[in-house]
């Protein structure tokens, strides 16, 4: 498979796209049309989404980006359905931003994340490989002189079956391409579906073993300086002064650049040189107002925040204030949960090289167009005059997707060495220290029950960061970030699961940080699962009910949210004895559209070593396009949710981050890792994400099992604060 | 008055069309994109000019084709006159059609200004057009548009 993006390739088929963009200057009303001509020897252009090699190759170009999760096998796979290709001949390939811009924006959208890659990119894909498949049965029926209508596809072989004529994809592309794409192609009944819904091999996974595939931090061109970067530690920060005379002999050093206002580089043969540089520069910092801010005085304020008059509500019903103050029993909880770094394996990084004609940026990117858009604003030039070439990302979660600093600053420093380009990769101490955290918040949650143990009101306060507000203050509605909300929220994707509480109140009480906030695999659904899942489950020991029993009564009106969770503790044994020593917990939630619950089994030793042997897990997408990479993404997802909660937090000291690398933000190990047992189970008719809704579930299921166990009941985390490993 | 604002508006979208990417056309993904709703520019632009034509030229708009995010996006407008007391520019308006308040911003010049160029920073809500109106002197209006693309944020759901 050539998913691995290697320049002469990738060149040429820039070469190629350049050439014939200007037959593209009429109006593209929808998205599909076809190229009528294409560079000489290049292989016929189908339609955006599809090129055919007269060896019956199939391209399918993705917008979205791979990086880890399938999208781009996925994706493939729905093209190829409508298309009726050979799955065996299908490549893949990345249009860049710039193309799409000059083709206006041909392929749509190019962010990846939201877990919206398939569900939100799945109906003009689509469509764009069955009109290719019209086109190119059109050209097999005009070549033959029969009506198209009795010709049908199958395997890239196009067969008249009155006459027995047989003719493949790769022999009548050239054709097909100069056919007027038709309008409103329609679409396979997913009952119909053959590849879609396959657990077809990774399309990506042979380069990634034989070490061919190509990372942004691999990434070498002929001539290239390397570079990296220190941004001053405390956010808002700037520089104040550095003395360059100091470095500027040490061996292989070429270059000590600004880089805005609050970063400073340095420029060497090596990577190596370049570190050993910045590490021996003096630079002293405008450290700002932050300076003193810290872990304690944010908690301090955050406290403040969940007893506040003021906040923004979320989602009510009744008159939970009510049923509070008149209930006959009522209980309390306060959680909280950390900052997180995203920490991706591969630290922050692009290539750039700039003249006052041309721009390039080589990256790793969620979102090829923001980071074409990073790259016209700092470059100063022109879209026709800038491009980004997307490469293979060493893990992104959200990191890569909404801020493109990285290629800010290496276009600036390649715009203070025109004609040369650099790579700028950021150390891992850079990496850890400015992130885009995952955003600090406490929870005060209060239920009240009636005489007879009724759950009659539920309060959710949160009290916190936004996230909107740093990053997309336009998308806030009356000063409310209704991403606070994911998981609780009154209806759509993030629709909370318990519709038959009678009173409820969830609000926020807003508690902006200087630690810049950003969108992390799963984004406000962690913390909220935690709080009102372990809640819920505090809520049914109260009451003395089963916490199965008692989360059923209040779903009634949800009955996909009860499904899953039926689902789960059906096939994990729920209400039966579990093995000696091993203790259950349940969560549930719908996330990105998807339904999705989990049942932990765990043991503890000592009081404090917790083993956790099995997870349950059941969602329903929707559909299910490659159930084999939903249940690695599921997997995935536990690996990211239960490192968090046993072992991460990131903290403020003197405004900065403390954690700086692996030893003091650890990952879990292999061995610590449960068995995962997944229930995919799609009821259709929606169209939900994958990479990111379970892996809120994971850690609320094994706090519950946790209390099953101990009897005791932790709300702050991570876990180690309180002694408790993972083994 | 009603009626007239209704055939400003119609004469504003024709001198647009040319200029406006997004009023031309319809595709199916950036109708997708198009979160949030139109605003009343149509009609704000209408109460500004009355019903004197808008039309295409003298005005060049500067905004990106596309913005990382919608924080603070650059936009200048430079209008070609000579500035003089017979033959200014009199004001520079700036629109947009998705914005909760489609006027972004109104400077006022004479001839004392020298040059009609202005720069500033505007809040762009979503992918939206974003369009440049000069007053001139002698009562006309010369207008220029730029549609904008503003990519989505990570892991932002339809909010």
């Amino acid at each position: 498979m050539k998913t691995a993006i290697q320049n002469p390739s990738r060149r040429s088929f820039i070469i190629g796209s350049a050439a014939v963009g200007s037959g593209l200057a009429l109006g593209l009303n929808i998205p599909f049309r076809a190229r009528t001509a294409h560079a000489a020897g290049a292989a016929p252009e189908v339609n955006a989404w599809v090129v055919i090699r007269p060896d019956d190759t199939v391209v399918i170009r993705i917008a979205r980006t791979e990086m880890g999760q399938g999208t781009l096998t996925g994706l493939a796979q729905m093209v190829a359905e409508e298309l009726e290709c050979d799955w065996t001949k299908v490549t893949t390939e990345y249009p860049t931003p710039g193309q799409s811009i000059a083709r206006k924006r041909v392929w749509g959208d190019f962010s990846t994340g939201g877990s919206r890659g398939i569900r939100e990119s799945h109906e003009y894909v689509r469509r764009g490989g069955a009109t290719a498949r019209t086109m190119l049965i059109q050209a097999a029926a005009d070549e033959w002189n029969v009506p198209a209508a009795e010709c049908s596809a199958a395997n890239s072989v196009i067969t008249h079956a009155a006459s027995g004529r047989k003719t493949t994809f790769g022999k009548v592309a050239e054709a097909a391409a100069k056919i007027t794409p038709p309008k409103d192609v329609p679409l396979k009944d997913p009952k119909t579906w053959k590849l879609i819904g396959k657990p077809v091999k990774r399309l990506d996974t042979l380069n990634k073993l034989t070490g061919k595939q190509i990372y942004g931090a691999d990434f070498k061109m002929p001539g290239m300086l390397n570079a990296t970067i220190k941004e001053c530690p405390v956010f808002g920060g700037k520089v104040k002064s550095f003395d360059a005379a100091k470095v500027t002999g040490m061996k292989g050093v070429k270059k000590v650049v600004q880089v805005g206002d609050s970063a400073v580089a340095v420029v060497a043969d090596t990577w190596w040189q370049a570190k050993t540089a910045l590490d021996a520069l003096p630079i002293v910092w405008d450290e700002g107002a932050n300076a003193k801010v810290s872990s304690a005085s944010i908690a301090e304020m955050l406290k403040e925040g969940l007893d506040a008059e003021q906040a923004f509500v979320g989602n009510d019903a009744g008159n939970a204030k009510a049923a509070i103050a008149g209930a006959a029993k009522k209980i309390e909880a306060v959680y909280a949960y950390p900052f997180l770094n995203h920490a991706p394996m591969e630290p922050m990084n692009a290539t750039a090289r700039y003249t006052p004609d041309k721009c390039e940026v080589w990256c790793g990117t969620q979102n090829g167009e923001a980071a074409f858009a990073a790259t016209l604003t700092a470059s100063g030039l022109p879209a026709d005059k800038c491009e980004v070439y997307k490469l293979m990302l060493g893990g992104a979660f959200g990191r890569r997707g909404a801020f493109h600093d990285f290629v800010r600053q290496a276009v600036l420093i390649a715009k203070q060495m025109p004609g040369i380009p650099v790579k700028l990769l950021w150390t891992r101490e850079e990496d850890m220290t400015q992130g885009r955290y995952h955003p600090v918040t406490q929870c005060k949650l209060t239920g009240a029950f009636d005489a007879s143990n009724n759950l009659t009101g539920l309060h959710m306060r949160i009290s916190g960061q936004s996230i909107l507000t740093a990053v997309r203050p336009e998308a806030l509605q009356k000063g409310m970030d209704p991403a606070t909300f994911q998981g609780v929220a009154r209806s759509g994707e993030f629709e909370f699961g318990y519709g038959g509480i009678p009173n409820l109140l969830i609000d926020h009480a807003m508690r902006n940080t200087h630690v810049p906030p950003g969108f992390w695999r799963g984004v406000n659904i962690n913390q909220n699962a935690i709080y009102i899942e372990c809640f819920m489950d505090e809520l049914a020991h109260a009451a003395g009910q089963d916490p199965l029993d008692f989360r059923r009564k209040l779903m009634a009106k949800n009955p996909k949210h009860l499904a899953v969770l039926n689902a789960v503790a059906a096939k994990a044994g729920w209400g039966t004895p579990a093995p000696k020593g091993v203790f259950r917990g349940l969560a549930q939630m719908k996330a990105f559209n998807s339904f999705v619950a989990a049942c932990a089994e765990i043991s503890v030793s000592g009081g404090n070593k917790v083993k956790v042997h099995r997870i349950v897990c059941a969602t329903d997408p929707g559909y299910a396009v490659n159930p084999a990479q939903i249940e690695r993404q599921i997997a995935g997802s536990f690996v990211y949710g239960l490192s968090a909660v046993f072992n991460q937090e990131c903290t403020v000291k003197n405004g900065r981050i403390e954690q700086d690398n692996f030893d003091n933000y650890n990952s879990m190990h292999i061995a610590q890792m449960p068995k995962v047992e997944s229930i995919i189970m799609p009821s259709g008719g929606f169209w939900g994400g994958v990479g990111e809704p379970t892996i809120c579930v994971a850690a609320p299921a094994v706090l519950n099992a946790f209390f099953a166990a101990t009897g005791k009941r932790i709300r702050s985390f991570p876990l180690k604060n309180h002694g408790i490993t993972l083994v | 008055m009603r009626g007239k604002s209704r055939s400003s508006r119609r004469r504003f979208l024709a001198a647009a069309s040319g200029l406006a990417v997004s009023a031309a056309l319809p595709s199916t993904a950036l109708a997708q994109l198009a979160r949030t709703k139109p605003n009343a520019m149509p009609e704000v632009i209408g109460r500004l000019v009355g019903t004197a034509p808008i039309n295409k030229g003298k005005v060049k708009l500067g905004v990106p084709p596309l913005v990382e995010n919608g924080h603070l996006v650059p936009v200048s407008v430079n209008v070609e006159s000579p500035m003089t007391a017979t033959d200014h520019v009199q004001a520079i308006h700036v629109f947009t059609d998705k914005n909760p308040l489609p006027e972004v911003i109104s400077f006022y010049l004479g001839p004392r200004a020298g040059r009609a160029n202005i720069a500033t920073r505007a809040r762009l809500a979503d992918t939206e057009t974003v369009v440049a109106i000069a007053q001139m002197s002698d009562g006309s209006f010369w207008s220029d548009s730029v549609h904008v693309i503003v990519t989505t944020a990570a892991c932002l759901e339809e909010l």
